[in-house]
């Protein structure tokens, strides 16, 4: 009996003369769950595209239960019986959870034409159930936090399960993303659940939960599947290594880079700040060149304190400090004045402007620096946006590309770029800066974050992982239920364990 | 804000249905507010007479607005509506009894003339998906198609509708409620039904806050954006016909100042320009905030040469109120 | 996409259904189209006539073409017609290819808008033809400014019009009772005219109440809604509406027929519009009054003034500038006259307006 259910033979695609597959082949076999990983640019997006039905290949072709098959619509691939869990988020957020899980596919939910509610709700209740999940069918995706919407996404490729007549395929695309602590343990347990009637494709950016869920990895570069490796036979460093095509080393977090900041004036002192259900108390003193790590799970009120810090939401008491001065802070306005800098997590929607040029979005906050009086200098901005292109190794055809065409992790440079390229910049709160980007431009940016320090700008950090936290910060603050539990020095050399702060965060 | 706040409803489901028909508060408030002040500050106001005008004044606003959602939650915008009056208003006269020539085909007439609505939606719809032109482009134009086969069919002077019992349709009323206002309500009913029930109008919600994805899912996006321009225009070619029911005659001008008006009335009520939020019932409110304001004005006294100015003013204040309440779903999360 | 251009074929189908239906609707209305008048330039005499208009489709251009025509069998001759379907580009190329043919022309046209009518006058003097023009004049343009060529301006103050239109509103009310006044643009010329010739006429009838004005901005849409507004503020107070043109005098009389009051409160307008004009021959409505420009006079009498000064019959040099700027008088159309303004005048009726132009002199412009 033959056990591979899906397999893609000798794949090629280009775009416009680019190869952006050149001829991948991977098999999926029965209750396997295959991890994916590559850097940004590898081809993963490209392969996940094809399998989905969204892309047509150039060469190659694509075996189901043996059988050749051809996707030419999203719907081809789902009636096959795969299950697309997107990396960008692929719920309209205008509708209700239930519309979402089944939107052009509503089976009995719609009766020639006509919706009957009732029986898509129960529909949707039955997905939602299989991850036990306590969201509502008839809730708006709107009202949803990113991660409630990452659990409906995989609700809804779970719905193929009914739809097809083999067992299903699910493909995760950098699922865990947006996740945090319980929600990551939700998605693992669904993962074990899943294998026992499906197979799935685990695509991440996040080595060891590859590892740790995978039964064999594939590692794609430049296009081509550079290796497969069985997970008993390899480790993260190796997988890094082959992933990034150099050697992995501690020198990751460049943490030989981070200086001292003893005697250092102080930039930013908050005390005592409170913002009513959100966080309480909370004091910290911020110098310059040193980064504050903030770390606690979804709830624990970090984010609001970020947004708070940034103006961007008022503050019911306590006060904020720069050099010595009261802020009132009632908006980022203000902020971006006195020289805070805010880099958000959800990048798509705050910290860049689509539709406008990768040079446009570099000098938005900012223009000073390459303006004449109230004049734009043409010249001298052109100049500036191909210096930080180039320092920043941004992926993009030119200055003038709008943003919206770059991959996330080159949108996450241009919002770097953003601040950085300001004179007046104190202060930088970045919010998960490193999310959904891959290794090599993680490691860009943590380059920057140590320049950033060395040029004397303190940096308020809330990491996407603990190791990111302890790696960066020269303090870490953990919060939990809007209050500080507990504070580490962490200075080279007298870095805390994971384990230290978690027991402050649950 | 905790987990189960965002994801569970709040009791009291009753206000959460009153919410999603008529829209988060502001405009309705400003509805009520605008109502209030009227009958205190007018005693002609809260009467049977004027209510009754109200309604009227009401019903043929509502009907365009009713449509011009459906393409507004979309993303979109159909500036044709003008023409479509004119040329369905024509249309339905010279087939029904009328002064120009010999046809009389009574309730027949009606139906060509809102088929004609239908069908100037039919060809923005067509246009706009399969050329791809942007559809203020191709409404432009096709509005300025309709005027031009209005004016054709109108030949110097606006033709008379002869048949009386259409004509009474037009002031008729049935106990105290003129026809002209249970049509509207009909209109209303069907369009809310659909709008709930129907793919299309699910569809149009989903298209309008993100085509990409529901192109995603395989839904032939083309066929529902089409559709809600077919129920734009027969909305359009419904108004055209209560039009010529209620002036009795058939005219080139008949739709003067519905557009703005009607958009006006759907922006006012909640429904956001960029597509994907609100409703029919919420463009009930806006109709009527629009109504009584012009109606309320007139009864106390409020000179006309200022009267332009304070529906302006007035406007802007609920559209203000309805942004501050929808601040925060615009926001992103976090 | 199978699916999809089955879908597509349907609709084409519905579509040229419906364009039939459409196609039907426009062959009924055809039989109101006119004959369109006049043969080629060539003709007997070494001056041209043309007259210069917006479109024969609509009553008032047709009736001022006619009154051309009336003219030209005056004189044996036969009238060119240009239309211009309220193109201000075409309107003046058209008058440009008369300059090409070389032959003297007498024209008499209504320009689109007052900044089309410098460029028209220009042209023809170019041409060495004459011109008279209607309506539409930049204010501090006049005739004898630019060129003999240019023999006249004419055109029509609403003032007076208005006040004896209102005395028709009042005398049909008995002389006293309350009105509302349903306006036009605001801002507009002939609305504040209009106007200010109701004002006039209620100065002089003490009995009459002014109880409203509002604007419906011309249209019979808003004129509705604005009538019904007042009905219920104003109640039984209300004996007479007073509007400033005929279009919303209809409107207005839509809102007392859903009232119940049509024929019980009179109706007067402005502009003479068939069915105004159809309104008070049947009398059933009591749509007492409306105002007339008289279209067959302005054809006759503009462009037998135009003929008059390129035949030599008048210096247009010794015109006064009374007589090359004029505001002509205008008729209030009543029961007694209205047969008059329903079809074209006699041969022998208009033969006064013919022979001397400046008959209907009120004032001069400015």
């Amino acid at each position: 009996m033959n056990d591979v259910v899906l397999e893609v033979r000798n794949l090629r695609k280009e775009f416009r003369g680019v190869v952006a597959l050149d001829d991948i082949s991977f098999e999926v076999r029965r209750h396997e769950v295959v991890g994916l990983i590559g850097e940004n640019g590898a081809g993963k997006s490209t392969l996940l595209k094809i399998l989905s039905g969204v892309y047509q290949p150039d060469g190659g072709e694509i075996l189901r239960m043996g059988q050749t098959v051809s996707f030419k619509t999203a719907g081809d691939s789902a009636a096959a019986g795969i299950g697309m869990v997107h990396q960008e988020q692929s719920l309209v957020t205008s509708v209700s959870v239930a519309e979402n899980i089944f939107l052009g596919e509503e089976g009995r939910g719609v009766r020639g034409g006509v919706f009957r509610w009732g029986e898509l709700r129960r529909m949707a209740q039955a997905q939602l159930d299989k991850i036990k999940s306590p969201i509502l069918p008839k809730a708006k995706v709107e009202s949803l936090t990113f991660a409630e919407r990452q659990m409906v996404e995989l609700a809804k490729a779970l719905s193929v399960e009914e739809r097809a007549e083999n067992e299903p395929v699910i493909v995760l695309d950098e699922p865990t993303s947006v996740l945090e602590g319980d929600e990551l343990e939700v998605l693992f347990e669904q993962i074990e659940r899943l294998r026992k009637f499906a197979s799935i494709i685990f695509v991440s950016h996040r080595l060891d939960e590859v590892l740790r869920i995978s039964d064999r990895v594939y590692v794609f570069k430049d296009g081509q599947q550079v290796a497969v490796r069985n997970r008993n036979e390899v480790d993260t460093d190796e997988l890094h290594r082959l992933m990034v095509g150099r050697e992995s080393t501690s020198e990751f977090y460049h943490e030989g880079a981070q200086l001292s900041v003893e005697g250092n004036p102080v930039l930013l002192e908050v005390s005592g700040l409170s913002k009513h259900k959100a966080f309480e108390d909370v004091s910290f003193a911020l110098r310059a060149g040193e980064v504050v790590g903030i770390a606690g799970v979804l709830g624990s009120g970090r984010e609001e304190l970020s947004r708070v810090l940034f103006g961007a939401e008022p503050f019911s008491s306590g006060t904020i400090e720069l050099d010595g001065r009261g802020l009132p802070l009632r908006s980022p306005v203000e902020a971006v004045k006195v020289g805070i800098g805010y880099i958000p997590a959800e990048r798509r929607i705050e910290g860049v402007a689509q539709g406008m040029s990768v040079q446009e979005n570099i000098f938005l906050a900012d223009p000073s620096t390459v303006s004449r009086g109230p004049f734009l200098d043409a010249r001298k901005a052109a100049a500036e946006a191909d210096r930080w292109v180039k320092g920043l190794k941004i992926k993009t055809p030119n200055r003038q590309t709008d943003v919206a065409n770059l991959s996330g992790g080159n949108q996450q440079k241009v919002v770097l770029a953003k601040w950085l390229s300001s004179p007046r910049l104190r202060v930088l709160i970045l919010d998960h800066p490193t999310r959904g980007l891959d290794v090599g431009a993680k490691e860009d940016v943590y380059r920057f974050i140590r320049e950033l320090c060395a040029r004397g700008i303190g940096v308020v950090l809330l990491a996407d992982t603990l190791e990111e936290t302890i790696a960066l910060s020269h303090t870490i603050l953990v919060m939990r239920d809007g209050v500080v539990q507990n504070r580490f020095d962490a200075h080279p050399g007298n870095k805390p364990k994971p384990v230290d702060l978690v027991e402050g965060m649950v | 804000m905790s987990r189960s706040d965002l994801v569970s409803s709040a009791p009291g489901v009753d206000l959460r249905k009153i919410q999603r028909l008529f829209g988060t508060g502001g405009p309705l408030v400003a509805l009520v507010v605008l109502v209030a002040f009227f009958s205190l500050a007018s005693s002609t106001f809260f009467t049977l007479g004027n209510g009754s005008s109200l309604l009227t004044q009401l019903s043929i606003l509502l009907v365009v607005a009713i449509g011009l959602t459906f393409v507004i939650i979309l993303g979109s915008l159909d500036l044709s509506i003008e023409g479509v009056m004119a040329s369905s208003s024509l249309v339905f006269v010279l087939l029904a009894a009328n002064d120009r020539n010999d046809s009389d085909l009574g309730f027949l007439a009606v139906i060509a003339g809102v088929l004609t609505g239908s069908l100037f939606g039919l060809l923005n719809g067509v246009l706009h998906v399969h050329l791809k032109i942007p559809s203020f482009m191709v409404t432009l134009g096709t509005g300025a198609i309709g005027i031009g086969i209005a004016t054709v069919l109108f030949g110097g002077r606006a033709p008379r509708l002869m048949d009386d019992s259409l004509r009474d349709l037009g002031f008729g009323s049935l106990g105290g409620i003129p026809k002209l206002a249970i049509i509207a309500v009909i209109v209303l009913t069907i369009a809310l039904l659909v709008q709930r029930f129907t793919r299309v109008g699910r569809y149009g919600y989903a298209i309008g806050g993100d085509e990409q994805v529901m192109k995603l899912s395989g839904v032939n996006i083309n066929r529902y954006k089409v559709l809600s321009f077919v129920l734009t225009g027969t909305a359009s070619g419904i108004a055209g016909v209560m039009a010529a029911l209620q002036l009795g005659v058939g005219d080139v001008t008949i739709g003067g100042g519905y557009l703005f008006t009607a958009i006006t009335a759907v922006v006012l009520g909640g429904t956001a320009l960029v597509g994907g939020i609100g409703g029919v019932g919420r463009t009930l409110v806006g109709a009527a905030i629009i109504t009584v304001l012009a109606n309320g004005l007139i009864l106390i006294g409020v000179n006309p040469y200022v009267q332009v100015a304070v529906q302006g003013l007035v406007i802007v204040l609920a559209v203000a109120v309805t942004g501050w309440s929808l601040r925060k779903r615009v926001r992103a999360i976090k | 996409m199978r699916i999809q251009n089955n879908w597509t074929k349907r609709a084409l189908g519905i579509m040229a259904i419906s364009a039939l239906t459409v196609g039907l609707a426009a062959c009924s209305s055809a039989s109101d189209e006119q004959n369109v008048p006049g043969g080629g330039a060539e003709s007997t005499g070494e001056v041209a006539l043309v007259q210069g208009i917006r479109s024969l489709s609509n009553s008032y251009h047709a009736n001022w073409a006619e009154g051309g025509d009336l003219f030209g069998a005056s004189i044996g001759q036969d009238v060119v017609v240009l239309s211009d379907e309220g193109d201000s580009q075409k309107q003046l190329s058209l008058v440009k290819g008369l300059a090409a043919k070389g032959q003297v022309f007498a024209l008499n046209i209504d320009p689109n808008t007052s900044s089309d009518t410098e460029a028209i006058v220009r042209a023809v003097t170019e041409a060495g033809g004459y011109v008279v023009t209607q309506w539409n004049k930049p204010a501090d343009l006049n005739p004898w400014d630019v060129s003999d060529n240019w023999v006249a301006h004419i055109s029509f103050d609403g003032t007076g019009s208005g006040t004896e239109v209102s005395q028709a509103l009042f005398d049909d009310m008995g002389g006293e009772g309350g009105i509302i006044a349903i306006q036009g643009i605001l801002d507009n010329v002939p609305a504040k005219q209009r106007f200010a010739g109701l004002q006039a006429a209620l100065e002089a009838n003490p009995g009459i109440e002014l109880l409203d004005d509002q604007t419906a901005n011309w249209s019979r849409t808003e004129a509705l809604a604005v009538t019904q507004t007042l009905l219920a503020k104003h109640g039984d107070k209300v004996k007479g509406v007073w509007a400033a043109n005929d279009e919303m005098a209809l409107g207005a009389l839509e809102a007392l027929k859903a009232a119940g009051l049509a024929g019980k409160i009179p109706v007067i307008g402005f502009d003479a519009v068939p069915q105004a004009l159809e309104e008070i021959q049947s009398g059933e409505n009591r749509y007492v009054a409306t105002v007339s420009t008289d279209p067959w006079w302005q054809g006759a009498a503009g462009l037998s003034l135009a003929y008059q000064a390129a035949s030599g019959a008048i210096d247009v040099s010794k015109l006064t500038h009374e007589q090359r700027a004029f505001y002509a008088q205008q008729t209030v159309v009543t029961t007694e006259n209205v047969t008059d303004f329903l079809a074209a005048p006699s041969a022998e009726a208009i033969q006064v307006d013919i022979d001397d132009p400046f008959a209907r002199i009120v004032s001069a412009i400015n």
